[in-house]
């Protein structure tokens, strides 16, 4: 959750700054093809804008995404930075020109010739279009890897079956979002500015056009290259069901602020275009939500899962899968991270008086723990109140397996469940987390008669 | 399991796509960027703070644009940062995810604690500095900055202690997953790459400032005379404390692998050196260029030994860079280095279009100057073409 709201605040502010800087450069185009000097007021301010929030937050929050899934899943980032480096690398040289850029843009503005200045606005349109060129690639992969799970070429892998058509969508969107920005901008403008409406109208169709567009892209062309598996997903519980109702919703609203615009744009007032803002964040919120659910449980579609162990090889790479190794040597002791089950004593702590127990609670938190909250451990307590993910107890006390019996049959068919996959190591293993399992229901959930009923 | 099979298995199993030692370069070259600009964002906090305390004049006209120094050195630190984030990670990953996950809790909140210190940095320059109001926020900034810094030690510290990871991990057997201690750090160390890597490197940018300026009709020449002076001298002492630091790093974590004398000779000597120059130059006005060069090579020498360290410290454990599993992918290749190309001719030309327009010269820049943007800006269209053309070739031949 922590991610989300960081990597979409990172979207909308990667997003937002391109469409600006392509807005920007037409403004500054006219301000010097029709002389219009009173139009860099304008420039000098969003510039500044751009410079402290866009650009410095945008590679915060990049990094900060970067670093969080890196202590949740460093195997997953990795497996990323082993196929993509260099294309990384790539992006980081657009990514630097957009730094540098709108550095040199805001302390020039005024400073230099018209003609270099309006070269420098292009130049950081074109940066940042290249910065999300090279991303592009790299997202999409995660969910529709492609050929790469056959040939392990980089290429294939970087120019999978999603990205040419979510390529094509987000230039789409990113008319929508340029649109908004330049109706945002131009009712900030004097009411009886002479071209305050002109602007309007004509941002508010560009960014109608575009959000069309994406629209008719997303549904046949995107979709249609989504795997199979992933689509199945969205009608279980692992999807929350807001997400969609965010998406649409956010949608038809943002539509219809951008017919409001272009049909009737005197209306357009500084509070409205912030509201579409607002809306169309929500909107992006929802479906970066729903391209990220959609790979669940895998961290790599069809190859690594979430507990980020390769279930599939690669053998155009020489590698093995690992899972079938550990089904047969137990996870403990084989994983460089895993002591050894003799290696775990009891303990003091009450929580983990049986041995088995103890081992239990280690494969819970390795094979469990990235999507439920195991042990009070992960657990966040504010006050009185717990704040707990999925919590384990809770499912298992909703479904009355309370015994390590009942557990153990579901550990068995854990992999039937479209959103996780089969439990990873030996038979004494599972009986451990099943044990484990069991004292952690009885402990944090009571005993069964007194049952809270969860929500 | 022996930390040697551990940190075999830990590699990734794709392997790099080019071969490991360029991997390395990379890193060190990347880093050395890195260091200078956030060692400058911590200097120029100090002296901004420093001098809104003094409060003479010439005081503070120089902490003013300290402040506006300050929010740039870290925006540039942090982007300058990526580029040695992604290469770490190509030929350490096993290291550097093993002390990611054993300080998890700071290494999630460390760009929160980055971002807070920009912000504060930033709130000071916006707000602050014309009266020096809101100094809290300058110093608040600089605490919140130099965190940043000591994280970042911590995750080195860690990253090539491999032999106490389990220890640190599990305390008598049971996992403790929030990582909220810091395992490893050497005082010495931190000292050394921090503040006094801050005082030289805010020594060295005060007297690029001063030639900068002055090549202007309308500068000050006394005031800019005053701060060369000002950086000279604090060059001095920093560096003669910086070499002196440098021997105590070599004596405590140089000692656990046996580099003390090669680390205190390398140390001990930069910092000579660094004061030499400083101390030679009586008249330090014009020298900002060749400081900068000095400070570099300064620099590269310790990004070196930060790697003689990591190593020495890995080759316990036959862990070498150079065996490091690769398969050279012509593709990644070929983006990189058309990249390469196109972002180093078009940050060469912004640059120099930034020191045209300071220097009053903006309305005409020079011929050559203005070809390098035309030719720059069409590749930079070209790029396009050629990303997209590449995925053709992906899609159809492969
Ligand atoms: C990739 C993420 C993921 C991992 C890893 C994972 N689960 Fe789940 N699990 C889910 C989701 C999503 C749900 C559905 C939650 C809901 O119903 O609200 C779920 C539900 C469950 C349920 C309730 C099933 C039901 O019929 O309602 C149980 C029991 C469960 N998980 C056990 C486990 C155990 C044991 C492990 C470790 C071996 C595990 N899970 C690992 C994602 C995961
Ligand atoms: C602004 C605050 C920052 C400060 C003060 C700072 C300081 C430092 C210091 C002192 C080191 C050396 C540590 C040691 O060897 O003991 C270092 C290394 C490093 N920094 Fe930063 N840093 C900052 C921000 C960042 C950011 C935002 C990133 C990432 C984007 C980053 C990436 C790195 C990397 C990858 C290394 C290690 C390179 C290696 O191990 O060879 N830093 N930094």
């Amino acid at each position: 959750m922590f991610v989300a709201i960081i990597a979409s605040f990172h979207v909308i502010a990667s997003h937002l700054t391109v469409g600006a800087a392509w807005f920007n450069f037409y403004v500054e185009r006219r301000a010097v093809r029709e002389q219009r000097p009173e139009l860099y007021e304008y420039l000098r301010k969003s510039a500044l804008g751009l410079l402290v929030f866009s650009y410095v937050w945008g590679a915060m929050t990049g990094v900060g995404i970067w670093q969080s899934t890196t202590a949740g899943n460093p195997r997953g980032i990795s497996t990323l930075i082993h196929n993509f480096v260099l294309f990384w690398g790539s992006e980081w040289y657009m990514f630097l020109i957009d730094v540098v850029g709108i550095i040199v843009y805001y302390y020039t503005l005024g400073k230099v010739d018209p003609k270099t200045h309006l070269r420098l606005a292009l130049i950081l349109a074109l940066g940042g279009t290249g910065t999300l060129s090279l991303i592009v690639g790299i997202l999409g992969f995660k969910l529709s890897p492609g050929d790469w799970l056959h040939n392990g070429e980089i290429l294939s892998g970087f120019y999978n079956p999603t990205f040419w058509p979510q390529y094509l969508m987000r230039f789409l969107l990113m008319q929508t979002i340029t649109g908004a920005w330049g109706v945002l901008m131009a009712s900030r403008l004097p009411r009886d500015f002479p071209e305050r409406q002109k602007v309007i109208r004509w941002a508010g169709t560009i960014g109608l056009v575009g959000m069309a567009g994406a629209l008719l892209v997303g549904r046949y062309w995107y979709w249609a290259n989504v795997p199979a598996r992933s689509k199945a997903l969205l009608s279980t519980n692992a999807f929350p069901a807001v997400t969609v109702d965010l998406l649409i919703g956010g949608g038809i609203l943002t539509a219809a602020f951008l017919l409001l615009a272009s049909w009737k744009p005197q209306l357009q007032s500084k509070l409205g275009a912030m509201a579409l803002f607002i809306v169309m964040f929500s909107t992006v919120f929802g479906a970066e939500r729903t391209r990220e659910i959609l790979r669940k449980p895998d961290v790599v579609n069809g190859y690594m899962s979430s507990n980020q162990l390769t279930f599939t090889g690669l053998p155009a790479r020489g590698i093995e899968s690992e899972e079938a190794k550990l089904n047969r040597d137990g996870v403990l002791g084989s994983l460089p991270f895993l002591p050894a089950a003799d290696d775990i004593d009891s303990g003091p702590s009450p929580e983990y008086t049986d041995h088995r127990v103890a081992v239990g609670r280690q494969i819970a938190i390795f094979e469990c723990s990235g999507c439920h909250s195991v042990s009070d451990q992960t657990v966040i307590h504010l006050g009185d109140n717990q704040l707990a993910l999925r919590q384990q107890s809770a499912l298992l006390r909703k479904i009355s397996a309370n015994d390590e019996v009942s557990i153990r049959a579901i550990l068995d068919n854990l992999g039937a469940y479209p959103f996780m996959h089969a439990f990873v190591g030996t038979d004494e293993e599972k009986d451990a987390l099943a044990a484990y399992l069991a004292a952690t229901v009885e402990e944090q959930q009571g005993p069964p008669r007194r049952c809270r009923r969860p929500r | 399991m022996e930390v040697e099979d551990a940190l075999r298995m830990m590699r990734d199993p794709l392997g790099a796509p080019f071969y490991p030692r360029v991997f390395q370069v990379l890193l060190l070259l990347t880093w050395v960027v890195h260091i200078y600009f956030v060692t400058v964002a911590v200097g120029s906090s100090v002296t901004t703070i420093y001098g809104f305390r003094r409060g003479d004049e010439r005081w503070l006209r120089l902490a003013r644009s300290c402040a506006r120094l300050t929010p740039s050195g870290v925006g540039l630190g942090i982007v300058t940062g990526i580029a040695p984030l992604l290469f770490v990670q190509v030929i350490y990953d096993p290291i550097w995810y093993a002390s990611n996950a054993l300080t998890g809790f700071w290494s999630v909140i460390f760009i929160i604690v980055v971002a807070s210190g920009y912000t504060c940095a930033y709130v000071f320059y916006l707000k602050g500095s014309a009266d020096g109001r809101l100094l809290w926020s300058s110093v608040l900034g600089l605490a919140l900055l130099v965190l940043a810094g000591w994280i970042m030690h911590v995750l080195a510290s860690v990253s090539i202690r491999p032999e106490h990871w389990r220890e640190w991990y599990a305390p008598n057997g049971v996992a403790d997953t929030r990582g909220i201690e810091f395992h490893s750090f050497n005082v010495a160390r931190v000292a050394f790459l921090l503040p006094l890597q801050a005082a030289i490197g805010t020594a060295v940018t005060g007297l690029i400032y001063t030639w900068y300026r002055l090549k202007r009709d309308d500068a000050d020449r006394e005031y800019l005379t005053w701060v060369a002076g000002l950086s000279r001298r604090l060059g001095i002492i920093a560096s003669v404390l910086y070499g002196g630091v440098g021997i105590a790093w070599a004596v405590t974590e140089g000692a656990d692998y046996d580099l003390t004398a090669p680390m205190a000779i390398a140390l001990g000597g930069v910092g000579l050196a660094m004061a030499a120059f400083f101390a030679a130059h009586r008249d330090p006005v014009g020298i900002g260029r060749r400081a900068l060069g000095a400070w570099f090579a300064s620099l590269a020498v310790v990004a070196v030994i930060r790697e003689v360290i990591r190593a020495t410290a890995l080759s316990r454990f036959n862990y070498d860079v150079g065996s490091y599993p690769y398969r050279v992918d012509w593709g990644s290749v070929a983006m990189f280095t058309v990249t390469t190309i196109v972002g180093v001719s078009i940050i060469t030309y912004m640059v120099m279009v930034l020191f045209q327009s300071g220097i009053g010269a903006g309305e005409r820049i020079p011929r050559s100057i203005d070809r390098l943007g035309r030719v720059s800006t069409a590749m930079l269209g070209a790029w396009f073409a050629f990303f997209l053309l590449v995925g053709v070739y992906a899609v159809v031949a492969l």
